[in-house]
């Protein structure tokens, strides 16, 4: 029998200090590129080895190639100047080298296209829906290129999707046929904050297999919408308040799954974080993600029984 | 006719100058700085951004909200009856507050923002406007844990914050403006929103500005007109109908004319300005105009935020000369 209540994460880790520090001298041109991606394989080594040893089923690279907001505010903001498009891939690479260092299955991490043109300036397309569906198109590629190196999960973040949710719902999910139009690798749907049951049931039109949700931030208030109508797809069971730093016990990670198996079928149900977790510290990660995997673990263990 | 800002500017300067404050945010963050060092950097900055809104032409100034967390944590700490609690989106942004919990009894303990206002206000060459965010907003960006009913919270939040309104009034603002963007994301609770600013303006002696954004005020028109303020403030971008909106009825208020993008880096030039402070004198005398960005400038690159300033001034420059 397949393992029931697969543990993942999200996607994001803490980057450790050397590396935060070597990201600012890179910015002050003190430091070279190569010595920085050096640093950034040497901690997306260090965190596979921890999710190994942590228990996870399936693994992420832990994004320590990407940026950071500042105090949950700031980010550079990309802004779109002429046509999008994908010159080569962007994703491939630093799936291909996490994936080698380990058995286990490491998830392809793209984000949405709804998500990058709602999170960019838009100077150059006359409406958001051409700047979408150019995106889909681009990120549909590099979709492909991940699965033909190998990747059987990918996950395709679409945390801006709720963000008006009547005016464009529907092209939100039209941009996401078109990026997992004819993939064969399982997909995944990351979707934070914001007002769910707005979006629901209409999110379950969305083209992938499963969307991973926070549900422990609101102490698991979204299964009452998720009664009716059924929550038909797999779903990413956010256990973990990702924004605290108080590690749950196991015992809580325990019943916010029993809670969730009342509700939605024990196939569909993966177990996970709220959501990335880069803003809390190492050690407050691998003691929620600890718990998070003795907690699954026992409600395994008495499913067997 | 006045230049002005709605509230928020950029807080890090453009790369590769030296983000003072995002340093000093990150030190105090690893315990290098105390909170009294992040002020004295927050004074700096409110300084800096204070002489480059006028230096760019901006008439009415504000503070920049340096200081400020968000909009709802600013003034929720400083209130009794809330704690601050997890992270929310504010709006349709891809910007983040921690959400304010209402515990218990709501109730103003004394003056939140009138020193930064007057900090502000002594080392400004131009009149600053204080800004406060309203109380309807206050709560529909927080969590109700006490009141278990909207209106009550709201109202709560209105009394409080009207003694907010007369101490800033107190301490010499000669205009105050309160945010209600929320508003736009609740219209059917209209008859709550006023009756909550009827307690919110009582006694308050200044000139009394109401600004809403992130939208048109279809369906609350003319009915906004009733409520007590001499100024109303529209958001002319993302509120492109508000042009038709106001045809419906006379507009009797001066009018805050949000028309440069304060969303998009896409630049504006001075003559679609000047078109727009002509096609706003349709509706109210040119004396009675408030020209600025559609919402706080927060959102935007530093320097293209000091560029829409610009674009801004020229383009009321150009319409007051005539030019097209």
């Amino acid at each position: 029998m397949a393992q029931i209540l697969l543990t993942t994460t999200v996607g994001s880790f803490p980057k450790p200090a050397s590396l935060l520090e070597a990201r600012r001298k890179h910015a002050r041109k003190q430091l070279s590129a190569e010595e920085l991606l050096t640093l950034e394989r040497r901690a997306t080594e260090d965190w596979i080895r921890r999710q190994e040893e942590i228990g996870l089923d399936i693994l992420v690279d832990g994004e320590m190639y990407r940026g950071d907001m500042v105090a949950n505010r700031y980010y550079p903001k990309p802004a779109v100047v002429r046509p999008v498009g994908r010159r080569a891939p962007i994703t491939v690479e630093w799936w291909s080298y996490a994936q080698r260092l380990t058995p286990r299955p490491v998830k392809g991490m793209l984000t949405g296209p709804y998500t990058i043109a709602e999170w960019s300036f838009n100077e150059h397309y006359p409406t958001r829906r051409e700047l979408v569906l150019e995106l889909a198109r681009a990120i549909h590629d590099e979709a492909v290129d991940l699965e033909r190196a190998g990747a059987r999960y990918i996950q395709i973040d679409e945390p801006a999707i709720h963000t008006r949710p009547d005016e464009d719902f529907d092209l939100a999910v039209e941009a996401m046929d078109i990026v997992t139009k004819g993939l064969s690798a399982y997909t995944i749907s990351h979707i934070c904050y914001g007002d769910v049951p707005r979006i629901y049931p209409a999110m379950l039109r969305l083209a992938v297999d499963q969307l991973d949700l926070a549900l422990k931030n609101e102490d698991f208030a979204l299964l009452d919408t998720f009664k009716s109508p059924r929550f038909t797809k797999d779903i990413g069971l956010g256990v973990l308040d990702a924004h605290s730093h108080r590690a749950e016990t196991p015992d809580e990670v325990a019943d916010g799954i029993r809670r969730t198996l009342k509700v939605i079928p024990l196939p569909q149900v993966f177990v996970t974080p709220d959501c990335g977790l880069k803003t809390r510290t190492t050690d407050e990660t691998v003691a929620k993600l600890t718990a998070m995997v003795e907690g699954t673990r026992r409600v395994r263990e008495e499913l067997s029984r | 006719m006045k230049t002005t800002v709605i509230g928020s500017y950029p807080k890090i300067p453009d790369p590769p100058a030296p983000g003072r404050w995002r340093a000093g945010v990150e030190k105090l963050q690893r315990g290098e700085i105390t909170r009294e060092d992040l002020r004295r950097v927050e004074d700096e900055v409110t300084v800096e951004v204070l002489t480059e809104m006028a230096g760019k032409g901006i008439e009415i100034v504000t503070d920049g909200q340096i200081r400020w967390e968000d909009g709802q944590t600013y003034f929720t700490r400083g209130l009794d009856g809330f704690s601050i609690n997890g992270l929310q989106r504010y709006f349709d942004t891809n910007v983040y507050y921690r959400q304010p919990t209402a515990t218990g009894e709501v109730g103003w303990r004394g003056p939140i923002s009138v020193a930064d206002y007057t900090f502000a206000s002594t080392h400004s060459e131009r009149p600053v406007k204080p800004v406060v965010t309203g109380p309807f907003t206050l709560a529909v960006l927080s969590r109700d844990e006490f009141y278990g009913n909207r209106d009550q919270l709201v109202m709560a939040l209105a009394a409080a914050l009207n003694r907010e309104l007369k101490a800033l009034a107190q301490a010499g603002a000669s205009v105050i403006q309160v945010d209600e963007p929320g508003l736009l994301a609740h219209r059917d609770h209209f008859p709550l929103f006023r009756r909550a600013m009827d307690v919110l303006w009582d006694g308050v002696d200044a000139q009394r500005a109401l600004y809403t954004y992130f939208g048109h005020i279809d369906g609350l028109y003319p009915a906004l007109l009733d409520v007590p303020v001499d100024v109303l403030g529209l958001d002319f971008v993302a509120g492109a109908r508000n042009w038709d909106v106001l045809r419906k009825a006379k507009f009797t208020k001066q009018l805050g004319l949000g028309i440069v993008d304060a969303r998009n880096t896409k630049m504006e030039t001075p003559a679609a300005v000047a078109d727009a402070c002509r096609r706003a004198t349709a509706f109210v005398p040119a004396s009675h105009l408030h020209v600025g960005p559609s919402a706080g400038l927060e959102f935007l690159p530093r320097g293209v935020a000091q560029r829409k300033l610009e674009v801004l001034a020229a383009g009321v420059r150009r319409f007051h000369e005539g030019g097209a």
